[in-house]
């Protein structure tokens, strides 16, 4: 029988346990619950502007023709020369244009390039005293009418870069795709060419360590590498020297000539694209779709997950009048799986994508025009944003416009100022795409815009082509260090 | 001729021992002719006392005349002697004389005309039977020597006569001898001073003699002699006096010409002394020898008034008492007879900890099976990789020149403190010299064999039981947070969780042992270093324990000293930044981790995502288990031990656990709100493992009370935590399989091997490593040959907020290096003695244990950028890809004297300020830690205060006897620990301390643990009275 000190032991313990157990309760409580300050100091860095270099841009060349002979099936030839439009501004305010130095690459996969002209490089030196690099624009075009190539194909002339997706091309019948390599460095490029396909990765020899000689172009049938391929994506890739990549698409129905363009690199891989300025014909629009596939009439867009995770992806396709033109489309892609989307039912006009995905992605899109001149066709690469003023020279073709897409929260007034004549502007509201027209062979400053998506459009009778306007130099932005 | 004694009673506060005194005078057979009382400034009523007893003179004097000035006082105001018959009968005021000792002792100088000094035996004023001390002699060296000291008297030294010297209390001595000698040496306050009066007698031709008929009972009270007082501050007084007075005589004795060299060696001596002093575990004493050797070398003039007077009455050479001397063999024999009687007394009083017998060693093995087991994966690396861990520097030299306040061999390099860490690293890369990083693998593997000897032993501070003990080795083990510092590779995190058990294990003998204190002084001092984060709670416990401790209080006071010396250039160097909450920052390499939430914390894990459990189940894909519910089930067992333990028995030592769980906490929660380094563009904050790891050591405590409690049904839910908790730690213990560690087999280097082989002939070749970060920036530093070493980081660049001059040159040439830009960059490489460029893969964001995002998509495009950039950069050539990253190789005319180069001296004066004071601080500690056993100081006082308690027991006997009584009514009254005598015969055989008990009143880190060790009694000046402090608790209770 516990006594009475043993009961007065134990309440003792038990109010004293209860106590401490009690205090304890309440501060892991008070730890857990207090919304305590956190102590956190940015780490130093400085932000670092690299010092401006000579700027250069190379553009594609003339427009190309595998020979009819078989037993040099992969010889080249060209079909004419190519116009070309470029100009450069240096930065600061009032400064005059600077007219940029053009020499000629050398060509030798092309024998008729001591004819036709070769690759122009264009080089714009930097401006003493200058802190930052010119603005420089540059595009070239060619108007085809051979018989097995016809149509227009414009390009921008792009700078040299290790890594670029062509997204674009067809190896199927009828189809012919040439990879253009152009090295305007003064090392040799070795290429990796890594091509994709609707059936996934293409294990495609003789597609890596593709030298380029300084100052030179190679030209490379895609065939060669992946032949009977309906929808290739192309990653390229460059050691040594930096390459400017593209891809030039002929396509031959039946016996008459169904267009050409050349296809430019489109935006490194991202879950956000914005493809600018895709002009659909009145004549594509009402062609119906082929049940074995997409006819080539019918505009599309092609989608690559270079990642190993599959991809849902939003398509927004949103009309330059300010209408959600047809329905935003959601699809899960597969990684490495090259898929061309129809983007049926369109009216014609000009039209901007937007594609959102959950995954990095890249993206192109193609549509097609018939008139009574004959067929072309066009591709329309998605394109990085430009975050300032920028150039557009415009190479001579027909209809050409600046198609615009306003990427930021803002709405913007852009005014597009020729070498000579009036400025023209156009207000985009924020999220929105708008168009002004340019004069061909005309170089332009557009400025008001903070984060823009830009194309140059051409549209004739029969005629489709664009290029996209990329930022200058994005090997050269700013850059934030951390020294340690 | 009839003799004639004179009495001179010297008395300062001394009412507690005069009573006695004054009788034991009145008493005497042969009555003193004259009494002369001299009081020194007493403050009590020692005055009264004194005049009541009716001197013949009664002089008041000044409270700092010493028993020499009080006797030459006295003898001022008696007529000058006529005779050798008229004696002088020094007595102080504990000079107790039994009632025939002036009687023996006038006898004996009767007799013999030659004898000019008897001196009584001595006996302890308490036990009567002891011998307190009996004739005195020196050492060849001259060191003083008590003959007998602290004996029983059985007779057996009775036939002594002749003696060099008899001590001075109650000594006899002839009035024309004290006159013609002048009496007592000034200069000799205390110590020594009959000593060296004597040897003037037998060198002026006279004779000193004890006479053991004449018995005298002395205190010790300090005023004849020495105080013989075992409180620290009164020993200290002692240790300093007499080693001044042996360095005044010394002097004085020493021939003219030996005196400079003497003088010389004062300094020297008593610097090789401390060490001496700190191995006998006399902490105390280094000031006092310090200061007596300095007393000695500024004491000119005593001196040379001590020789003249020494001279003028000298008529015989040295060797007329060379045979009264004691030899050194006698004095060697006499300390290993002393010690080894203390020894014993000493290893008895500590709890047994039957390592062996008690299944430490076997817990140990399991351990260590259990730990190759888990890091299998890892068995024959020469280094380890990932997280924290990086290789250590070559050699030992390198690891400790990169200790203390220099040259911070890390980035663009600067002069600065080290972390204390660094020297926390020398010396595990020291242990394995051959190659210092292999230490860090031994460290991996022996990691849970060292935890678990460390908790085991730790347990067994509080508990008796073998199977507790094991219990508690492995719920150290299977802590999360040890083992989530093990798969993210936090090298410093590990250490604090091996060493905390240690501390604890130090620190609760830190009560009694100066030896445990100084080891638990250099173990705090290694945690801090490892995580300095537990400083704040650590010193939290530190005044705790000093709250607790009582009379061990300067034992425990120490203790934050020799990190205190170690962290000084970082307190420094941050104090100048003005950065203070950035010395809790994370030694070592930072590494960015997730963030966790404070659940996570509270539930023990450091890296969040239940240690593994949430992705676990969701890989298993298991229905209806979910991971939040699982893991704080299996915790419940754990959680309702800890808490049971503030019920039950020992819930004072429980809640003590309980504070330590909660600074841990505390400490984990707060760590993770610290983001105070930064690597790149992450913040890095401070780990929270550390603290969980205090928590954890709080918890198992906890339990290890509650266990001791519960007694016999303790066993079930013992095993049953430990069940749970091995489920619970199951993802831990298989990260590496997992693959949730980061942990994997190093390669010898962290550069590709091209720069590897460059840095063979070129040591400081230089390279640029750039890392794209996640926001699109870099990370630009500079690696000096062969990689980044764990030793040479430093958080003085860690946490930085600032950029200097040429961190900002390195950022524009970087910036432009990662960038197409018309920027030559041979000459910023030059500048920087940079011969190659290495783009590493992106930095990741971490995003739980051993998992992080995938690289953001502005890292790629950075990394991408840069590629380009450095391709084409006309400076440098590509060499290729490597295991590391790109590497780019910059082929330029080695320039002389480029950058890079370490700079000689560069710490300068405060570098070697720095470096002495902790040599100082950690060498002493060092000294002190090494457990040597009790100096002969603290035998002696030791076998004192054995003969006092011995006479106390009689007296106490007879209570003891009626408390058992009391005793057996109660069911059970626990007895206190401690307390007992070290060598005195115990009246309570039932001292076997019951551990819940023991912890009950001896707090976490050691309490007024009341025992009585022998190397350093704590016995004291306790009431005469029999009773006791220990009694007085006993009835408290």
């Amino acid at each position: 029988m516990p006594s009475r000190r043993g009961i007065a032991l134990f309440g003792a313990r038990a109010l004293a346990g209860a106590v401490g157990l009690t205090v304890a309760v309440l501060v892991v409580g008070a730890a857990a619950v207090v919304p305590w300050p956190t102590l956190e100091k940015a780490p130093a860095s400085v932000r670092v502007s690299p010092v401006p270099t000579e700027q250069q841009r190379v553009c594609p060349g003339p427009l190309l023709t595998l020979a009819e002979d078989s037993s040099q099936a992969q010889a080249a030839t060209s079909v004419g020369p190519a116009d070309a439009a470029f100009g450069a501004l240096a930065t600061s305010a009032g400064s005059d244009w600077i007219r940029p130095s053009s020499t000629e690459l050398s060509a030798p996969d092309n024998a008729k390039s001591d004819v036709d002209g070769a690759p122009r490089l264009l080089r714009v030196p930097v401006q003493d005293g200058a802190t930052t690099a010119p603005l420089v624009a540059a595009s070239q075009s060619q108007t085809a009418a051979a018989e097995s190539l016809a149509g227009l194909a414009v390009a921008a002339c792009a700078e040299a870069v290790s890594d670029a997706w062509l997204v674009g091309g067809s190896t199927d019948v009828g189809r012919t795709s040439l990879v253009l390599l152009s090295n305007p460095s003064t090392v040799v490029a070795t290429v990796d060419l890594t091509v994709y396909g609707e059936a996934g990765q293409v294990n495609a020899p003789g597609s890596t360590g593709i030298l380029v000689q300084p100052g030179s172009q190679r030209i490379v049938s895609l065939a060669g590498l992946a032949p009977n391929l309906r929808s290739p994506v192309v990653h390229v890739a460059s050691h040594g020297g930096q390459v400017a990549a593209s891809l030039q698409q002929s396509l031959v129905r039946g016996i008459e000539p169904g267009g050409v363009d050349i296809v430019g690199p489109a935006a490194s891989a991202s879950p956000t694209q914005t493809i600018a300025g895709v002009l659909v014909s009145s004549e594509a629009a009402s062609a119906a779709t082929d049940s074995t596939g997409i006819a080539d009439d019918v505009p599309s867009v092609r989608i690559l997950v270079p990642g190993d995770t599959a991809a849902t992806v939003q398509v927004g396709v949103t009309s330059e009048a300010g209408q959600p033109a047809g329905s935003s489309v959601q699809v899960e892609i597969q990684p490495g799986i090259a898929t061309d989307l129809p983007l049926a039912g369109l009216a014609p006009g000009a039209y901007s994508l937007a594609l959102q995905s959950d995954q990095p992605i890249v993206a192109a899109a193609r549509t097609a025009s018939v008139g009574t001149a004959g067929k072309d066709f066009a591709w329309f690469e998605a394109s990085g944003t430009l975050d300032d003023d920028f150039l557009v020279a415009v190479a001579p073709g027909p209809g050409p416009a600046l198609h615009l897409v306003n990427t930021s929260d803002k709405d913007a007034t852009y005014t597009a100022t020729p070498e000579t004549g009036q400025p023209v502007t156009v207000t985009v509201p924020a999220g929105e795409s708008g168009t002004l027209p340019l004069t061909a062979s005309a170089r332009y400053l557009v400025s008001g815009g903070r984060t823009t998506v830009a194309s140059v459009g051409y549209s004739g009778a029969g005629l489709v082509s664009s290029f996209t306007l990329g930022q200058a130099g994005p090997l050269a932005a700013p850059i934030q260090v951390y020294p340690h | 001729m009839h003799a004639r004694v004179t009495a001179i009673l010297v008395a300062r506060n001394g009412s507690k021992h005069l009573e006695r005194t004054l009788e034991a005078l009145s008493r005497q057979t042969r009555q003193p002719d004259v009494v002369i009382t001299v009081d020194c400034g007493s403050t009590d009523n020692t005055a009264a006392l004194l005049a009541s007893y009716g001197p013949t003179h009664f002089i008041s004097a000044d409270s700092d005349l010493t028993f020499g000035e009080a006797i030459a006082a006295a003898v001022r105001v008696t007529a000058p002697p006529e005779s050798d018959g008229e004696m002088l009968w020094l007595l102080a005021q504990d000079s107790a004389p039994e009632p025939g000792a002036l009687a023996a002792m006038l006898g004996e100088l009767e007799i013999a005309p030659s004898v000019a000094v008897a001196g009584p035996k001595v006996m302890d004023w308490h036990a009567r039977d002891y011998i307190h001390e009996f004739g005195q002699s020196m050492t060849p060296g001259g060191a003083t020597v008590t003959l007998v000291e602290s004996e029983l008297d059985q007779g057996q030294h009775d036939g002594m006569s002749d003696v060099l010297a008899v001590s001075a209390g109650g000594m006899l001595v002839r009035h024309t001898v004290w006159e013609r000698l002048g009496g007592f040496d000034p200069a000799l306050p205390s110590a020594d001073d009959s000593l060296d009066f004597c040897v003037r007698v037998r060198m002026a031709g006279y004779r000193v003699s004890v006479v053991a008929a004449a018995r005298i009972a002395s205190a010790g009270d300090g005023v004849a002699g020495p105080s013989g007082s075992s409180r620290g501050r009164a020993r200290r007084k002692r240790v300093r006096a007499v080693r001044a007075a042996q360095l005044h005589r010394r002097l004085v004795y020493s021939p003219a010409w030996m005196i400079p060299v003497h003088w010389l060696g004062l300094v020297p001596l008593a610097l090789f002394r401390s060490v001496g002093q700190l191995l006998q575990k006399e902490p105390g004493a280094v000031l006092g020898e310090f200061s007596a050797a300095f007393a000695a070398a500024f004491s000119g003039i005593r001196v040379s008034a001590a020789r003249r007077r020494f001279a003028a009455t000298r008529t015989l050479g040295w060797g007329s008492i060379a045979s009264l001397r004691v030899s050194s063999a006698e004095v060697r024999r006499r300390h290993a007879l002393k010690r080894e009687a203390s020894l014993t007394g000493a290893r008895g009083d500590r709890p047994e900890i039957r390592f062996f017998a008690g299944g430490g060693a076997w817990t140990v093995i399991a351990a260590a099976v259990a730990g190759v087991a888990i890091l299998a994966p890892l068995l024959g690396a020469r280094t380890l990789t990932g997280g924290g861990l990086l290789p250590l520097s070559g050699t030992p030299a390198e690891l400790w020149a990169a200790v203390g306040y220099g040259w911070r061999d890390i980035g663009l390099g600067f002069v600065g403190a080290a972390d204390p860490f660094a020297a926390v690293l020398a010396i595990l890369g020291s242990l394995t010299f051959w190659s210092p990083s292999f230490a860090l693998v031994l460290l991996y593997f022996l990691a849970l064999p060292v935890a678990a000897l460390g908790a085991w032993l730790a347990a067994s501070r509080l508990s008796h039981r073998a199977s507790i003990r094991a219990v508690a080795a492995a719920l150290w083990i299977l802590a999360p947070t040890f083992l989530s510092a093990l798969a993210a590779g936090r090298p410093a995190a590990i250490l604090v969780h091996l060493l905390l058990p240690w501390l604890f294990f130090a620190g609760y003998a830190a009560a009694r042992s100066w030896s445990a204190s100084a080891s638990a002084a250099l173990l705090f001092a290694a945690i801090v270093a490892c995580a300095p984060s537990l400083a704040p709670a650590l010193i939290v416990a530190w005044l705790v324990s000093i709250l607790a401790s009582g009379r061990a209080v300067m034992r425990y006071l120490g203790i934050p000293l020799p990190a205190l010396a170690l962290a000084a250039p970082l307190i420094w160097d941050q104090g100048l930044r003005g950065n203070w909450l950035a010395l809790v920052a994370d030694p070592g390499a930072p590494v960015p981790s997730a963030a966790v939430s404070v659940w996570q914390l509270l539930l023990g894990f450091p890296t969040g995502e239940l240690g593994g459990w949430t992705p676990l189940l969701e890989m298993l894909g298991l229905p209806g288990v979910h991971a939040s519910i699982l893991v704080p089930v299996l915790l419940i067992p754990l959680a309702l031990l800890a808490a049971a333990s503030l019920f039950l028995p020992g819930a004072r030592g429980a809640s003590l656990a309980f504070l330590a769980v909660l600074l841990g906490l505390g400490t984990a929660v707060a760590s993770t709100h610290l983001f105070l380094s930064s690597v790149g563009s992450q913040s890095v904050n401070v780990w929270p493992g550390a603290g969980l790891s205090l928590a954890w050591l709080g918890l198992v405590g906890a339990v290890v009370f509650a266990l001791c409690s519960m007694r016999r049904f303790s066993i079930a839910p013992a095993v049953s935590t430990v069940i749970a908790l091995v489920i619970v730690a199951a993802p831990l213990i298989a990260a590496l399989p997992l693959g949730t560690s980061v942990v994997q087999e190093g390669t010898d280097r962290t550069q590709p091997a091209f720069v590897a082989a460059e840095a063979r002939t070129d040591a400081r070749v230089g390279t640029l490593q750039i890392v794209p970060q996640p926001d699109g920036g870099i990370l630009a530093t500079i690696v000096r040959g062969d990689g980044a070493t764990l030793n040479d980081q430093s958080t003085l660049s860690n946490t930085s907020r600032t950029i200097s001059a040429s961190e900002r040159d390195l950022a524009t040439l970087a910036g432009n290096l990662a960038s197409r830009s018309g920027l030559d960059a041979a000459g910023g490489l030059a500048d920087f003695g940079i011969r190659f460029v290495l783009l590493r893969p992106a930095a990741v964001v971490p995003t739980g244990p051993g998992s992080a995002a995938p690289a953001s998509s502005a890292a790629l495009e950075t990394a991408g950028r840069s590629t380009t950039a450095l391709d084409g950069d006309a400076a440098l050539v590509p060499v290729g890809d490597t295991a590391y990253g790109r590497l780019w190789r910059h082929d330029a005319p080695a320039v002389s004297g480029a950058a890079g180069e370490i700079p000689r001296n560069a710490g300068g004066l405060l570098g070697l300020v720095f470096a002495l004071v902790a040599a100082v601080v950690i060498g002493a500690t060092v000294l002190l830690s090494i457990p040597t056993g009790a100096g002969p100081e603290a035998v002696r006082q030791a076998n004192r205060d054995a003969i006092r308690q011995t006479a106390r027991a009689g007296a106490r006997t007879k209570k003891a006897d009626a408390r058992e009584l009391k005793r057996a009514a109660k069911a059970k009254t626990p007895t206190v620990a401690g307390a007992e005598p070290a060598a005195g015969p115990d009246p309570a055989p039932d001292s076997r301390p019951d551990p819940a008990d023991a912890a009950e009143t001896e707090s976490d880190a050691g309490a007024p643990a009341a025992g009585a060790p022998a190397d350093d009694s704590t016995a004291d000046d306790a009431p005469a009275e029999p009773t006791t402090p220990r009694e007085e608790d006993d009835d408290a209770k």
